[in-house]
């Protein structure tokens, strides 16, 4: 890695010697570490751990939920990037703001804000003839929360350079509006909207703080895996809290291989 | 020719058609992120103001908020230190591997919060060989100050490194070539070419660091211990009085990291507004 062409700028040797340091100690060495047990294992050993059903049904719900509020986050970001990028009216600016506060607001806070208003007795609760908090539904919409900002953040830049000149020569053509958005628009969002998408999944897969006020924790149904982790540290039984967390680690790196071939697939096709 | 006042152009959609699409997508916004901020705000202010203050100057709301200052304190110059050495390693020198070492820094986002907590605790924690011998050194890290920092630096590692780099690239080195040339010192250069040229956008990622530092919650719930007035940050505290059914006290320490998010968001939007120019095109994150 050190290799390098000759260069008149200087502080090469330190700032890489920072850069190469601090991500060594902090991020790498922790993260070599989960997966070196995992390897000092084996595999079977792994799987007997991980493959008790309490686990697996966590890792199942992390994953299911996940995966239904990236969808919602798909649809939902794609047009609200669209009218952003796009309709100008009153108040856009504060909302184009408003995207941003999933990022900006702490998990926690949003976690007993989103059960405070989903609880049976809250304001959105109430409406509802069905328990919203405290079930699957919640956990849902604790993700779609999260995850809302990655599909928009992603495909509103690339709204704003589609060139006018291309939706005209569709007109011209003869092809209607609506034809013209399925087939010349939204094969160009699509590489973005693929990225967000995958985004808001891993964003969520692993969440906690968001999730765990409104999902009642029950073991098996409203358990996700992230908190399992944390109740097997409590009981002091690292092996196993591991064992989930390189599960889950597997499960990080398979969704930024994802991402990662999205990418190259979007550049080859753009 | 009555039709000229509805004449719409072929490249937009129909007024009723944006009017709807503008109308449900803000309605859902306002249901999924405005009203869970309100809420905080509301349940805050439930019995009155004063009894929100009141429970903002308790014992353990006080050692929250000074522990999250203290963790910030240390956890965003580490970053911003990071964030610089990174970004000229990255963008001033070509070598072999940078591609790999760009994916590498932005490896924190794909870990979950919690896991990273785990990986600290099985390196650092006091069942481990390095942790038991710092433990009994006297430096404990793991359920102390030091772990909640490495936790929070952890989880915020990429935030600036990732906003100066692109920012770096499109700026080229030429600047700092010429200043070279003319017989400046290497430090001469970044202090006074280089530093000027990226302030906003350093800026920016230290406004985006700092917030996910002090709100961070999994990570450090996992690292911390959650030892009351000792470990406990805003966030941990946060949750410990939820559970035990302080709701008062929980959301008006929540309503604080609230207000914290919105200057955050403010301060990023006029960034964006003013020194648009100045910053990573990118956004997200």
């Amino acid at each position: 890695m050190i290799h390098r062409q000759k260069s008149a700028m200087p502080g090469f040797g330190l700032s890489m010697g920072i850069t190469l340091t601090m991500l060594s100690v902090i991020v790498i060495l922790p993260i070599a570490m989960l997966i070196a047990r995992g390897i000092a294992w084996g595999p079977a050993e792994v799987w007997n751990i991980v493959s008790s059903q309490r686990v697996l049904n966590a890792l199942f719900l992390s994953f299911k939920l996940s995966f239904f509020a990236a969808l919602f986050n798909l649809v939902f970001g794609v047009a609200l990037a669209w009218v952003l990028a796009r309709y100008p009216f009153p108040g856009r600016r504060f909302i184009d703001a408003c995207v941003d506060l999933p990022f900006a607001l702490p998990t926690a806070v949003a976690g007993i804000a989103l059960t405070a208003l989903y609880a049976p007795n809250g304001v959105f609760g109430s409406l509802f003839p069905f328990r919203i908090a405290y079930t699957q539904i919640g956990i849902f919409i604790a993700l779609v929360f999260v995850g809302l900002p990655f599909v928009v953040r992603t495909v509103q830049p690339v709204i704003a350079e589609i060139e006018k000149e291309v939706e005209e020569a569709s007109a011209t053509l003869g092809a209607t509006r609506l034809y013209t958005l399925r087939r010349v628009i939204l094969p160009m969002l699509t590489p973005a909207a693929l990225t967000g998408f995958a985004l808001s999944l891993a964003r969520s897969v692993g969440e906690y703080g968001s999730v765990i006020f409104i999902a009642g924790n029950i073991p098996n149904l409203t358990e996700i895996a992230p908190l399992l982790i944390v109740i097997r540290l409590e009981e002091f039984n690292y092996d196993a809290a591991a064992a989930i967390g390189i599960a889950m680690l597997l499960i990080s790196f398979a969704m930024l291989l994802v991402i990662n071939l999205i990418q190259m697939w979007s550049r080859r096709h753009v | 020719m009555s039709d000229v006042t509805t004449f719409r152009a072929p490249t937009e959609e129909a007024p009723i058609v944006r009017r709807i699409l503008i109308g449900v997508v803000v309605a859902l916004l306002a249901v999924l992120v405005l009203a869970p901020l309100f809420v905080v705000f509301a349940e805050a202010l439930s019995r009155g103001v004063g009894e929100a203050v009141k429970s903002l100057g308790s014992r353990d709301a006080l050692a929250a908020i000074r522990l999250t200052l203290t963790v910030a304190a240390f956890a965003v110059p580490l970053n911003a230190i990071f964030g610089l050495a990174a970004a000229w390693a990255i963008t001033k020198f070509d070598f072999r591997g940078k591609a790999f070492l760009i994916t590498l820094i932005d490896l924190p986002f794909s870990v979950s919060p919690v896991v990273a907590g785990l990986c600290l605790v099985l390196l650092l924690g006091t069942n481990s060989t390095l942790g038991g011998l710092l433990v009994a050194n006297g430096y404990p890290i793991i359920f102390a100050l030091p772990g909640i920092v490495l936790a929070t630096v952890f989880v915020t590692f990429p935030f600036i490194a990732r906003e100066l780099i692109p920012v770096m690239i499109e700026q080229g080195k030429a600047e700092e070539e010429a200043a070279l040339t003319l017989g400046a010192s290497g430090w001469r250069v970044f202090r006074t070419v280089t530093l000027p040229n990226i302030r906003w956008a350093l800026l920016y990622g230290v406004l985006l660091c700092n917030a996910r530092a002090m709100g961070e919650f999994g990570a450090v719930a996992v690292v911390s211990g959650k030892i009351r007035g000792e470990t406990a940050t805003m966030p941990i505290t946060i949750e410990m009085m939820y559970n035990e059914y302080l709701s008062v006290a929980a959301f008006s320490l929540a309503a604080v990291l609230a207000l914290l998010a919105l200057l955050t968001l403010a301060l990023k939007t006029l960034l964006e507004w003013r020194h648009a120019d100045a910053l990573a095109a990118t956004g997200g994150h």
